[in-house]
Parts: C-alpha cells; structure tokens; sequence
C-alpha cells in the first residue's frame, strides 16, 4: 500500500514528443487554438456549411474543452498534432462537407437511462 | 478651375520640380523608400529610382516621402497658395477668392480623403484606450458593468485563457499589427494592453 503510494510519486524521465516543459505545451495548444479560430470564417464559405460562424467557434471552444482536464505533456502534443492534422486537412479542402459537418453530431448514440427510452431501444 | 484642382492636387503629392515638368498628367499613388510608382492614365508605366544624390540639393528638402505624410492644414494653406500664385492665369487679388472657395472645402478633403497607404491616422492615449475599451464591451464573455482600465481578465472578470485568446486576436484585428506569443500572455489587463500599443504605435504623452 505504501509501495504502491510512493510508486505512484515517482517521476519518470522519458523521452519528450514535441514539448519539454508545460509552457511550451501551452503555447502550442494557444497557437493552435488561434489557428482554428482565424480559419472558422473561411471553413464556413469554403464548405457552405449550414452553421453560423458563432456556433462553429461554440463547438471550437467545445473540443477544446474536452480535453481541459490533460495534464501529461506527451498527450497534450499529440493531441495537437492531431488538431494541427486536422487543420491542414480542412484549409487545404482535402476533406468534404461531411467530415466537417461531424463534428457537429456526435457518432455514437447516448445509451438510454429512462424508462421509456429503454423501452423504445428494445429491452436486452 | 478644374485644371487648377487637378494641378495643385498633382504638385501637393509631389512638390518638387522635376516632376511638374515630366509627369503633369501622372499622379503619384505609392512609394517605397526610393522607387516610385507613377501611375500614368491608367497604367502603371515606369518605376524611378530616385535617391537624394540623384537630385539637386536644393530640392532635396522638398520632396516628401510617403512614409512622413502628416500634413497640418497650414502647411497645405501655403503650398495651396504658393501654388496659386505661380499658376500664370491666376492673378494676385484672385488668390484671395480661390483661397476662400477652396479652404473649407478642399482642405478638408485633402486632409482626409486622401489614404497615404504607409501610415495611419494619428492615435493618442485616450483614442487607443476607448477602442480598447469598446472592443472589450462588445465580447459577450465579459460584463461590461464590471469592465474597469485596471481589472484582470482571468481573476476579476474570470475569463479563461482560450478567452484570454481571443481578446487578444480581437486587439490585434482592431489595432492591424501582430502580437506575438511571449507579449501576449503577459498581457492580463486592458491597462497593459493600452501601454503596449502606445509602446509599439510610438505615443507618447
């Protein structure tokens, strides 16, 4: 148990992604966020998506979010890169309106917790 | 009268001599440093590369290079009247009516219509601290009762650093110029705002 607390301490050395410190993590998850938000204005012409500009930088804000709670370093650098991939996809129009619109409906249906909601899914 | 607008307007941009004798229908449009673009009835036709040695010393003084355009209105008053007097059909009791037709409404113009593509209308503390203010009251995540000159934006008005983000895109589409990452996170207050762009803009009162 005290094993177990003081392996739990313990810092490992291992070998960095993109950042070495959390500030230089930080400016690369603010340049990308910047990034993002200049480019919003231009995804909505390019794309004709049927959303408005504010709610397109809403559901921005919104995946940045989801991942506020990251503190290991090598994670957040991977999830910029994978942000970062995901920009340069969407400015050089290699994706369609499709992959652009997913993001605004989520892929997988909420399990239902309610009675009826239970009901109409079919009891298992 | 209008080969007497178009004239002054022509030697106003540029008042040196040579150029009344070789380019009287061109009109000067932009400069960089030492070349010049004459834009000649349409076209843009030759670029000159003029530097001081290149010209007579006294003329050297004259010429005006975009980049320093910040004309007062008497300045204009008496490059007008000079103007006037050498223009031969125009005799000296007449300048006093062409000053007059021409004062309110041709200096106004000439101040503000004309955009001089390399600066920027003049800025002072004040103006630069109400645009900071007003930009601020238009963002929606902000209060605008608890908006003060010295509140923090993460501790008293208790945005968060992708908000913090924004802001800070929104000055600098406000104000044209780029501000880089390490002066941006330490600006946390729109004081400090207003101090860096009067520190980048060169104002100083």
């Amino acid at each position: 148990m005290a094993a177990r607390e003081a392996a739990g301490r313990v810092v490992r050395q291992v070998r960095p992604i993109l950042s070495l410190d959390a500030g230089e993590a930080r400016k690369r998850v603010l340049n990308l966020y910047k990034a993002w938000y200049r480019q919003i204005p231009y995804v909505v012409l390019d794309y004709d998506i049927p959303k408005t500009i504010e709610e397109c930088r809403a559901k921005l804000r919104e995946e940045f979010d989801k991942n506020r709670h990251v503190k290991d370093i090598r994670v957040i650098d991977m999830l910029v890169i994978k942000g970062q991939m995901e920009l340069k996809e969407t400015v050089q129009i290699w994706k369609q309106k499709g992959h652009v619109m997913s993001y605004f409906k989520e892929t997988q249906e909420p399990k239902p917790t309610d009675f009826l909601s239970k009901f109409f899914a079919g009891h298992d | 009268m209008a080969a007497v607008a178009a004239y002054m307007r022509n030697s106003l941009v540029r008042s040196a001599s040579i150029f009344r004798r070789t380019f009287c229908n061109a009109v000067v449009v932009g400069s960089q440093h030492t070349t010049l673009h004459i834009h000649q009835d349409g076209f843009i036709s030759r670029s000159v590369l003029l530097t001081p040695q290149h010209l007579p010393k006294q003329n050297a003084s004259q010429i005006r290079w975009f980049a320093e355009a910040k004309l007062s209105v008497d300045q204009i008053r008496e490059r007008v009247l000079k103007v006037c007097t050498a223009f031969d059909k125009v005799t000296a009791d007449k300048v006093l009516c062409i000053l007059f037709l021409f004062s309110i409404s041709l200096f106004q113009r000439l101040v503000t219509s004309k955009r001089y593509f390399s600066s920027k209308p003049p800025l002072s503390l004040e103006s630069i601290r109400d645009r900071v203010l007003l930009v601020l009251k238009l963002y929606d995540k902000v209060e605008p009762t608890k908006l003060t000159v010295d509140s923090h934006f993460i501790n008293d008005l208790g945005l968060d650093s992708l908000d913090h983000v924004e802001v800070i895109m929104a000055m600098e589409d406000e104000f044209g110029f780029e501000i880089p990452d390490g002066d941006a996170e330490k600006l946390l207050r729109p004081a400090d705002i207003v101090r860096y762009i009067a520190d980048k803009e060169d104002i100083y009162e």
